[in-house]
């Protein structure tokens, strides 16, 4: 890279941030804590993914002490932790966990998810609809994860969702983004960003949700369980910003014949 | 007297204070939000809250997590 592009690179970078709530971040990737090998490796790719934003579970806190804890190895100044409500199958227990997370007194962000199928973990959009309204009205900042649906989102939106989450394939599963075509639809209509939460198997898969036009990308198996954590965090990286600076430069239309690129004009007769 | 701590029976003194709680469990109230018989307890209010036999504390942080 020369300097010239490089300057433009971090100029980039620092103008063109994810916005919700009236936060500013600079990197468009979300990642988990989840799954990985252990403590050190996921601090390493975190480090190595750019991202300012990392979800956590909400749990018992362990009292045989013999586990560390995750906190210490997440620097609470420089990452905004965003609490999950995973594991809850009903809004009722996902707005109780909210609380409980917001009292922990790090974040009142909470990335909402209400399952509603254990083997799919496909979310339950009633119960979904019904936390991001009380939740919003308690102030809180929700991220609701959902499914490709546009009208799904519409109605989380219009319940104060600060930005929709739709999943590109089942959590987990590392099938890419299945729909392209709803999530097109949704980022048409919508007003808040639009993060796709699930199913990024490898970096091609962020380039294609940010390609669409997605505002960020949210991932935890992708990194935490490849062979490499830290390099596929790194891989994530720029896969995110190689998708957004596409977007950004508007690609060209899909053509089903060829044309050509060298002038037609002063062929040589040979 | 008995709390049911994170579902686990802990043996403590008569009327011991979440605060003192959370000392004996060698846990950080910084990092901890605590439920007491369903309702949260504000961190402001660990020193002044008294427990009672039976109580049900839940002690809760953040763990490692992605979705679900």
């Amino acid at each position: 890279m020369t300097d010239a592009t490089m300057r433009e690179d971090k100029a980039m970078e620092q103008s063109d941030t994810l916005t919700f709530a009236g936060r500013e971040f600079r990197s468009r990737l979300i990642i988990g804590t989840g799954k990985y090998p252990d403590h050190r490796s996921m601090q390493r790719a975190h480090e190595a993914s750019g991202a300012e934003i990392v979800t956590v579970a909400v749990r018992r806190v362990n009292l045989d002490r013999t586990q560390e804890s995750l906190l210490d190895y997440i620097d609470t100044k420089k990452y905004t932790l965003l609490p999950n409500t995973a594991g809850c199958y009903t809004a009722e227990e996902a707005i109780k966990t909210a609380f409980l997370a917001r009292e922990v007194g790090l974040s009142d962000m909470v990335k909402l998810e209400v399952i509603g199928d254990q083997r799919t973990l496909f979310p339950d959009n009633e119960e979904l609809l019904k936390a991001t309204q009380v939740l919003v009205k308690e102030g809180f900042v929700v991220l609701p994860y959902t499914n490709d649906d546009p009208v799904m989102a519409r109605k989380l939106e219009d319940a104060g969702a600060a930005a929709v989450m739709p999943l590109g394939a089942p959590i987990g599963s590392g099938l890419g983004i299945r729909n392209p075509y709803n999530i097109k639809i949704i980022l048409e209509a919508a007003r808040v960003p639009v993060i796709v939460d699930a199913g990024v198997g490898t970096a091609s898969d962020a380039t294609i949700a940010m390609e669409l036009g997605c505002d960020g990308v949210l991932m935890n198996t992708a990194i935490a369980c490849a062979k490499d954590p830290v390099a596929m965090a790194e891989a994530m990286r720029h896969a995110i910003r190689a998708g957004r600076l596409a977007h950004l430069a508007g690609r060209i239309p899909r053509k089903l014949y060829a044309t050509a690129s060298s002038p037609l004009e002063g062929m040589i007769e040979l | 007297m008995e709390l049911t701590v994170n579902g686990k029976t802990l043996e403590v003194t008569d009327g011991i204070t979440i605060t003192a709680v959370l000392e004996e469990l060698k846990i950080n109230p910084l990092r901890v939000a605590v439920q007491l018989n369903q309702e949260i307890v504000k961190r402001e209010r660990y020193e002044e809250t008294s427990l009672k036999a039976g109580d049900r504390i839940e002690i809760i942080t953040f763990m490692a997590g992605g979705s679900a």
